[in-house]
């Protein structure tokens, strides 16, 4: 015994940084869907970087400690209370024997993240504990946690806090603006739908989950209707027949056959993960060269 | 071969641009000697019909480089002799688990003694697996039972089905949504955690669909 589920949550899962290397055979990566909030949950907690970590969507779920230890909250900003008392995200907590974890509303952003120290005790599958629903696979028995679930840790008594600074709390209301580089099919999009891809302000849908997220907007056409099906990357903007842009993301499907634009930078789809329907996005573009630095910087002053 | 971007961290080498057995071929050769490598670098390694996908650690390759390892590693020569590998699926075609076989019957004029002949007489090439884990697409489909796919995707194909669709034909290895045509099952795990390869097919293995009878299903553990 050591979390125990006390009511049931919508969308609560079990990730980690993704299960790597059995695209080939049709598997997705899955994993965390905000990169940033789960590197940032371990370093406070002190952990390996690729700790698992529950990722909380919707909101409203209750533990009962059975064991001491350490957690964080990071991510969406939300209600938060300890024994029912309310409490900032974003920073380190003891946590006593019997005590009571809420997280009620989500305030601004869309994933709540609760890590606990050195992580829960889970059998991986194929190398990650991540939940993928439409594979069945990681988690407990492949599922979201359910009322009555125990996830188990090993006891941790400390008495320190850790607290992240406040200018490296993400503000999840600005409007976004995701670095895309052209690639896959971009020479089959003319100049002009290139131009009115990159002017266009889009609203996110309803139809955003972990697989993707369909934008509204200016309809982009292309000059092919469908490609043979190919290996699609995380972030790739696909054109469907609409016109309209779907961002595929961490549990995306291996292949499909929409001609695709470029895709949207990685660290950018972290944020995007963040927002919620309704909200607006605009596109720009940016080198691959440029693109990478980006990249490299992030995941460096992560480990950092 | 062709090198294109595909993301910050990804490339994708185009082999042609249609779907013949020539570019498969050389899908499957290129695939086995990127495998070969065995490099940490190369993170995801994705085939399909004329195109590999590779996402890969950009701390330690970028695109140039990346592309220049990949050209000079990738050999379409050396596996001109290699053995195929041919894996069987015992199938029973049966009119209650092949919803479709009867319509396709109507349609094509055919017979369903007849489809199932011209079904399981051909060797078919697994040209791409995704959609789900373990979905394998196979092809290519007699065109004297091509079917196009359902106008409406039933809500539950049950795992095990065997379904075809245009020139391919496929086994859904889990129950799941699906707009292909059913016309049998098969008691194979196609997606089987127990396996340490996870899926009895790979890319570029060759298929035989074996019929049997409704007995032998049963005896495999086959369900109705």
């Amino acid at each position: 015994m050591s979390l125990e589920v006390i009511n049931s949550p919508l969308l609560a899962l079990v990730q980690d940084k993704g299960r790597f290397s059995y695209s080939s055979i049709g598997v997705t990566n899955s994993g965390v869907m905000d990169e940033y909030a789960y590197f940032i949950a371990n370093s406070l907690l002190g952990n390996e970087l690729n700790t698992n970590i529950i990722e909380i969507a919707f909101s409203n779920i209750i533990f009962k400690a059975t064991k001491n230890t350490m957690i964080v909250i990071t991510g969406a900003k939300c209600e938060f209370f300890i024994n029912e008392i309310a409490l900032n995200t974003w920073q380190t907590y003891n946590i006593k024997t019997g005590d009571i974890i809420k997280i009620g509303k989500i305030l601004s952003g869309s994933r709540v993240y609760l890590g606990v120290h050195r992580g829960f005790i889970i059998q991986e599958e194929f190398g990650s504990n991540s939940t993928t629903l439409k594979e069945n696979l990681g988690g407990l028995k492949g599922d979201k946690l359910q009322k009555g679930d125990i996830l188990d840790f090993k006891s941790f008594n400390n008495s320190s806090i850790v607290r992240l600074k406040e200018k490296y709390i993400p503000n999840y209301d600005e409007e976004l603006i995701l670095r895309v580089v052209l690639s896959y099919q971009e020479d089959f999009f003319n100049q002009t739908q290139i131009e009115k891809f990159f002017s266009s302000t889009y609203t996110i849908t309803n139809e955003f989950n972990r697989m993707g997220c369909k934008l509204d907007g200016n309809v982009i056409s292309c000059e092919i209707d469908g490609i043979i099906s190919e290996g699609i990357s995380f972030g790739a903007i696909q054109i469907p027949k609409d016109g309209k842009p779907i961002i595929l993301l961490k549990d995306r499907q291996t292949i499909g056959g929409y001609p695709k634009i470029g895709s949207v930078l990685s660290i950018d789809c972290f944020k995007l993960s963040q927002c919620k329907p309704f909200q607006k996005v605009k596109f720009t573009p940016i080198s691959l060269e440029e693109a990478q630095s980006k990249v490299k910087l992030f995941y460096l002053s992560c480990i950092r | 071969m062709h090198f294109k971007i595909a993301s910050v961290d990804s490339i994708i080498i185009y082999f042609g641009d249609e779907i013949n057995q020539e570019v498969s071929l050389k899908v499957k050769k290129a695939f086995t000697s990127i495998i070969a490598l065995k490099d940490k670098a190369l993170i995801e390694i994705i085939p399909s019909y004329n195109s590999i996908f590779i996402s890969y650690d950009i701390f330690k390759y970028d695109f140039n480089s990346l592309k220049k390892m990949l050209e000079t590693s990738i050999n379409f020569d050396s596996l001109e002799k290699q053995e195929e590998t041919i894996i069987t699926i015992d199938v029973y075609y049966g009119k209650e688990v092949g919803f479709d076989l009867e319509e396709i019957s109507k349609k094509t004029l055919l017979s369903i003694e007849e489809i199932i002949s011209i079904h399981s007489n051909k060797l078919y090439d697994v040209y791409a697996i995704g959609f789900l884990p373990g979905f394998a697409y196979l092809g290519n489909v007699d065109k004297r039972i091509k079917m196009p796919r359902l106008t409406s995707p039933r809500k539950t194909i049950p795992k095990g089905s065997l379904a075809l669709a245009d020139t391919q034909t496929a086994i859904y290895p889990q129950d799941s949504p699906g707009g292909w045509n059913i016309i049998g099952k098969t008691a194979m795990e196609l997606f089987d955690k127990k396996l340490s390869t996870l899926s009895p097919l790979s890319v570029g293995n060759k298929v035989k669909f074996n019929s049997i009878t409704k007995i032998e299903f049963l005896n495999q553990g086959g369900i109705l």
